[in-house]
């Protein structure tokens, strides 16, 4: 026990800022922003978590997981707000999209998960766009395996000091220190492709399926 | 009333600005331009170790071991010469550049003519605004600028710690002036020692007509000047509008490290210079002298105009990261353009960037992480050619960059359907057709039956010219639930511009069906997968 309290000391002198203890965490953490999607909304209990990363796994194709990421930087947009979208595959379609959207827009067109993840790292670092948005979910398993548990820690740590919404699409669940994890299990049929938009939002099946320590509180 | 600001030294002086850290050692200068190369300038601590004008490198390096020579350099001179007029412009505006490290003042209008004390302290100001820049100045005030620059010279030549000489009393000032002061050529000077004339004072007792007569039409000259008997008009500089700092390497560069080092001492007096007007860096322009002869440019931007040198130095740092030249670096220049810090009254609800300078910088690295033409906002083309766009930098911190989103909230989702992933390029595919209609797909995307179909829709543009385009879509949906776009086209599918989409209903297919055959479509059309619904 001693040892756990030396230890703490040390990194405290050595690392200033740094948290050591489940409580300090709790301190950062607490603020919401409404993405204007209520379903989204009241399935995340307010919002998308300030300061930390939400994941979305859409682990099926045409399950909706690029649609939900567009609709919440659409929103965000229409909101005024400036995002980041980077992408591991280079495929966002931005011809969907108006031109008032797309001025709100910093897109970052990546190759591979490994280079998203480095560009995620740098815009994070720089803290000025309140919203980025990293879609990972075209990039095949091979490229997930450079990709160990500390960098999504790390990116975690980047995040968590600053009031930056970071909401990751992945094939699979992979993000451990996820705020938290929405799972998308929705199938659609070619008709869908004919349906307005909100409708189509409804019908999304979204989960929670990991919630680490939310705190009830409004942006 | 004149003031004087004199550099003593001043080709050792601008030489050593950018290295400071030398200013107290033993250093020596050289002129290569000179047929005798022999020293013309030296630090006080090269003088103390009984290194004197005159010598060569080789004699000045017997006598001090630890001797730095280093060669005269018109560039800095230049620079330096401009830092000079920039400082006294904040003290006075009737300066002029007299000569390379003296500038003259007129003092009309200024309060300090009114008593001693403060022109001693207004001298003193002026000297440590100098000191900034790595400059030692002498200052000398006087009736007429040419008695001003004497009582500067006289200052520089006593011991006395004191940065300003107020000329009072010309006359006994005069009277008791050393003639080593007066700059007179060095045979003249031996002829009035012969004579045993030691003071200009003695000098001027020679009359003017006495003085004409046995030194020449010169001595005139410096008899109007040792009499202040009239006062000359100053030829006033103009404030340079672009600040500039430039060095020639004694020895090629080839790694980055040496290069920011200067760097970072440009940007620093740059930002000062600059901040002595009360101004701030608006631009960046760097050049960089290659020893092929071939020069590197580059202008930064800043989005932000600020007087921060360590914001303006990561921005070439970024920058010069990822630059390669063919062949090292021979000469360095820099130049900044000043600018008025951005002042900005936002809107309540407005969204914009807490740091645009910084913003600036992470733009660079991702842009030398991912290339240029992968990061920055789409702009989409005036075309119905699918995925037609082009990338441009964001503008998030002008207002004009970002347009009005209330405009989009009337037009809220007036998209309909899923999101499209799409496959840059767009991947082949064999697509077997039953009855007209896509059964089988093989790709390397997808495979297998295809269970579900809208379509076609064509669509076609620049049928004017030779990018002309037609194409026929499909929406499919194979038998895991995956909905695709595929398409059939002649020409290898691209980015490029295009007018014309039809979709949907029976009038618009028959149009472009016409279209289609018009535009001449291969025997055999290619099937491309352009991209997932999700």
């Amino acid at each position: 026990m001693g040892n756990i309290i030396q230890l703490r000391q040390l990194l405290a002198e050595k690392f200033p800022g740094l948290r050591t203890r489940a409580e300090d965490l709790e301190q950062c953490r607490g603020t919401f922003q409404p993405t204007g999607l209520p379903q989204l909304d009241e399935l995340l209990q307010g919002g998308l978590a300030k300061g930390g990363l939400t994941e979305i796994v859409s682990p099926q194709q045409s399950g909706g997981g690029t649609f939900l990421m567009c609709s919440i930087f659409r929103q965000a947009a229409q909101e005024g707000q400036l995002s980041a979208f980077v992408e591991g595959s280079d495929s966002l379609d931005v011809t969907q999209f108006e031109e008032e959207i797309l001025s709100r827009l910093l897109w970052v067109r990546c190759r591979t998960a490994a280079e998203a993840l480095k560009a995620a790292d740098l815009i994070l670092r720089d803290t000025n766009l309140p919203l980025v948005l990293l879609d990972l979910a075209g990039n095949s398993a091979a490229q997930f395996r450079d990709i160990t548990a500390t960098n999504w820690y790390r990116l975690q740590r980047l995040v968590e000091q600053t009031s930056t919404i970071c909401v990751v699409l992945t094939p699979r669940a992979m993000i451990a220190p996820a705020e938290a994890r929405i799972s998308l299990n929705s199938r659609f049929s070619l008709e869908a492709l004919e349906r307005d938009a909100e409708q189509l939002l409804s019908e999304l099946k979204l989960e929670i399926s990991s919630e680490r320590s939310r705190i009830v509180g409004f942006a | 009333m004149f003031a004087v600001v004199l550099i003593p030294n001043f080709s050792l002086q601008a030489v050593l600005r950018h290295e400071p850290e030398l200013i107290a050692r033993a250093v020596a200068l050289t002129d290569p331009e000179l047929s005798k190369l022999g020293i013309i300038q030296l630090t006080a601590k090269a003088r103390s170790e009984g290194v004197w004008e005159g010598m060569t490198a080789s004699q000045a390096m017997a006598r001090c071991s630890d001797l730095v020579i280093k060669s005269r350099s018109p560039a800095q001179e230049h620079a330096a010469t401009e830092v000079l007029i920039q400082t006294t412009y904040t003290f006075s505006p009737f300066i002029e550049s007299t000569s390379p490290g003296v500038c003259t003042m007129d003092l009309r209008g200024l309060r300090i003519v009114e008593d001693e004390t403060s022109a001693r302290e207004w001298a003193e100001e002026i000297c440590k605004a100098l000191a900034q820049f790595y400059l030692d100045g002498r200052i000398g005030f006087a009736v007429t600028p040419e008695l001003a620059l004497l009582g500067a010279n006289y200052r520089r030549a006593t011991t006395s710690s004191a940065p300003a000489f107020i000329v009072s009393k010309p006359v006994e000032f005069v009277s008791g002036l050393p003639i080593e002061i007066l700059g007179l050529p060095a045979e003249t000077l031996e002829t009035l020692n012969r004579w045993g004339i030691g003071t200009a004072g003695a000098l001027l007792g020679l009359g003017k007509d006495q003085l004409a007569q046995r030194l020449g039409p010169a001595a005139i000259e410096v008899f109007d000047r040792l009499s202040g008997s009239s006062i000359r008009p100053l030829k006033l500089a103009a404030l340079p509008e672009i600040f500039a700092e430039q060095m020639e390497f004694e020895n090629e560069i080839e790694t980055l490290e040496p290069l920011l080092f200067v760097l970072k001492r440009f940007t620093e007096q740059l930002s000062r210079r600059i901040g002595l007007l009360y101004l701030v860096v608006a631009e960046l322009h760097l050049k960089l002298g290659l020893t092929s002869g071939a020069t590197y440019e580059a202008v930064f931007k800043v989005p932000s105009p600020t007087g921060n040198a360590e914001i303006l130095f990561r921005m070439l740092h970024t920058h010069l990261e990822n630059v390669r030249t063919d062949a090292p670096v021979s000469s360095l220049w820099l130049a900044a353009k000043p600018g008025w810090p951005e002042a900005h009254q936002f809107g309540l609800f407005e969204t914009t960037l807490r740091n645009p300078n910084q913003f600036a910088e992470t733009l660079a690295r991702l842009e030398a992480l991912c290339g240029p033409d992968r990061v920055g906002t789409p702009i989409l083309k005036p075309t119905l050619r699918p995925d037609s766009f082009r990338m441009k930098p964001p503008e998030f911190c002008r207002s004009s960059g970002l347009k009005k989103a209330a405009k989009v909230k009337a037009a809220r989702f007036r998209r309909c359907g899923l999101q499209l992933r799409r496959f840059r390029p767009p991947v082949a595919a064999r697509v077997e057709f039953r009855e007209r209609f896509p059964a089988l797909i093989r790709s390397a995307v997808c495979n297998g039956p295809i269970v579900d179909r809208r379509g076609p829709f064509f669509s076609s543009g620049n049928w004017w010219d030779d990018g002309r385009w037609a194409r026929e879509e499909w929406d499919v949906q194979t038998a895991d639930g995956a909905m695709y776009r595929i398409f059939r086209t002649r020409e290898k599918p691209d980015q490029n511009g295009s007018e014309r989409r039809h979709r949907g209903n029976e009038t618009d297919l028959t149009e472009a069906q016409s279209q289609v055959k018009s535009a001449s479509l291969p025997r055999r059309l290619q099937c491309f997968v352009e991209g997932v619904y999700d």
